[in-house]
């Protein structure tokens, strides 16, 4: 069993974990969860979400792990996994559409226990709901490369996309977003 | 700021941007005992007959020399049936017609 010291490198918690040590594992989440985390508040709010989008990158990566080719860092792989995670969410909740809603909610007899609060960064919140209202992929460039600061290459090699494809994309979708801005006036 | 071409209207949306990056969300107590949830259902999805598939999958080479060593060992007993046929024949013919009408 690998000992969860901070100094094991992530190379050998791969090895470790293919030899079956599940400690290991345990460990590489703890290091990255972070990062994952982080990423995937981004495209979902609701905490059980984030959860469940977390825990499918990590269920994938242990199933993969064999799949694993060290020419690139572990903590690269575990985000190019949560981009396509990130992503089949943002096409699940387009194809399902809302879970509930409000008028169904109110329907079924529901109310409100205290009026909902004014949000403290209203403008903020218009950009959500127009973010929102953008493709996935559109929505999956803009918050990688507006939100999270990546860089077209990075974004190029996380999605598997050319460079050019996602100058492209993030063009469109800016302008997309610009006007559904405008359009909120 | 970004790697694209500024367009008009940018800097409103660039200014927000920025505000959304500042107000990162907070993860933390969704992160708490993550490991702990995640290992739970690893071992839950984990397949219990995944032994059993791992083995069968090992024994394929196994299972393909065996195959092979009775197709020679068949291969084998026919020749030397052949040619104990023959040799019955050979050394008499009537008894070997006979026997094979017989069966």
């Amino acid at each position: 069993m690998v000992s969860a010291e901070s100094s094991t490198s992530d190379e050998h918690l791969v090895e470790a974990t293919i030899g079956g040590d599940d400690y290991a594992f345990a460990e590489l989440t703890r290091r990255h969860k972070s990062r994952v985390f982080g990423v995937a508040a981004r495209f979902a709010r609701d905490a059980s979400e984030i959860e469940d989008i977390c825990q499918e990158v990590f269920v994938q990566a242990y199933f993969k792990l064999r799949q694993f080719r060290r020419d690139s860092p572990f903590e690269h792989w575990v985000m190019r996994i949560t981009t396509f995670k990130c992503y089949d969410y943002l096409r699940k909740r387009r194809r399902d559409g809302p879970a509930i809603s409000a008028d169904v909610l109110l329907e079924s007899g529901y109310e409100p226990s205290a009026p909902e609060a004014p949000s403290p960064h209203p403008d903020l919140e218009r950009l959500h709901a127009a973010m929102a209202q953008l493709s996935p992929k559109e929505r999956l460039i803009i918050t990688l490369l507006e939100l999270e600061e990546r860089s077209v290459q990075d974004i190029a090699s996380l999605t598997g996309w050319s460079a050019a494809n996602v100058k492209v994309r993030a063009f469109r979708a800016r302008a997309t977003l610009r006007k559904l801005m405008e359009n909120q006036k | 700021m970004n790697e694209l071409t500024p367009q008009p209207g940018d800097d409103r949306l660039d200014a927000l941007f920025a505000q959304a990056r500042a107000l990162r969300p907070d993860t933390s107590a969704a992160e708490y005992a993550f490991e702990t949830r995640l290992m739970a259902r690893l071992k839950e999805t984990r397949p219990t007959d995944s032994i059993w598939a791992m083995v069968s999958w090992r024994m394929i080479p196994f299972f393909a020399i065996c195959v092979m060593a009775l197709m020679v060992w068949h291969e084998q007993v026919v020749q030397q049936t052949e040619a104990a046929e023959q040799l019955a024949y050979v050394e008499n013919p009537n008894a070997f017609e006979a026997w094979n009408s017989f069966n």
